[in-house]
């Protein structure tokens, strides 16, 4: 019997999903997955289901509610590398997941979760600039610099 | 191939583990009958379903897999038990009914998946459902 992984890499917690999964294992998988979100601050859960060729209605099960922990945790799912006779059997069998996103590959789930904190430290940053008190008609004089690049400084460590 | 050679498989089901063991002797079965893999996949996933109904309401039973290998190839599922029985068949065969903590989905999505699809269940005597997929 195949153990899952989890890595870490950058926001993302790399879980490989071993292809036959027994019941026990689905609970000690998703405890793992809650405490390394903690441990490492992840923002995103990547399931790998690469190794997986048959996936049944409590193999969805599992997805669905490791994302709606993952969700109370402040993180998403996104699933990877589900293979083609795979999709189709899901869909077949009426299979539909919630608040989970889909990518190809580790690639693909990089650069989305890449582009997503870029937007959110972008509206973060614009949060922080609202919050300090411009006064546009006299410009940028009137803006205490030093506390903006404090503040964005703390952003950028987030 | 000789297909002549595929011998049913008769598993008894009592956990989760020969649920995987008799998915996967289907799995191969539907591929050495010429199954392209998403249909092979889909008949593992109608194994697993009904496996998994019999690890979850019952204390066990018997699944069996059955090759035709003549003219018209194809494969037979046929799953037992002597478990409480399904008292409301309509029901769940139309989906999303579940007594369980499940998706509702496996009896419903198993007939969808396979050609012919019967379920005869008798309250306190047991349940026996059998399907059958034909090599198109």
């Amino acid at each position: 019997m195949e153990t899952s992984t989890i890595q870490k890499l950058e926001n993302l917690l790399l879980v490989s999903v071993p292809r036959d999964l027994m019941d026990d294992e689905v609970l000690r998988l998703r405890r793992q997955v809650v405490r390394e979100i903690r441990k490492y601050h992840s923002r995103w859960v990547m399931l790998d289901f690469s190794a997986v060729d048959i996936c049944d209605s409590f193999f969805g099960r599992f997805i669905q509610s490791t994302a709606d922990m993952v969700g109370l945790m402040g993180a998403d799912v996104i699933v990877s590398g589900l293979q083609d006779a795979v999709v189709e059997t899901m869909i077949e069998l009426g299979m539909t997941l919630e608040n989970i996103r889909a990518v190809l590959d580790l690639d693909d789930a990089l650069a989305l979760s890449r582009t997503v904190q870029r937007t959110e430290m972008y509206t973060q940053g614009m949060k922080a600039l609202n919050g300090h008190d411009i006064d546009w008609d006299n410009g940028w004089d009137a803006l205490d610099m030093d506390s903006l690049h404090r503040d964005t400084h703390a952003i950028a460590e987030v | 191939m000789d297909l002549e050679r595929l011998l049913p498989v008769r598993q008894s089901v009592t956990s989760v583990m020969d649920v995987v063991k008799v998915r996967r002797q289907g799995l191969e079965m539907a591929l050495e009958l010429g199954f392209p893999t998403p249909e092979a996949t889909k008949i593992a996933v109608v194994i697993s379903e009904l496996g998994r109904n019999i690890v979850l309401y019952t204390k066990g039973g018997l699944i069996n897999l059955i090759a035709y290998t003549g003219e018209r190839k194809g494969i037979k599922i046929i799953a037992q038990d002597q478990g409480p029985g399904i008292d409301n068949v309509e029901q769940v065969l139309e989906g999303g009914y579940t007594s369980s903590n499940g998706m509702g989905l496996g009896i419903s999505g198993s007939r969808r998946i396979m050609d012919e699809f019967e379920v005869k269940s008798v309250a306190g005597v047991g349940t026996k459902i059998t399907g059958v997929k034909w090599l198109r």
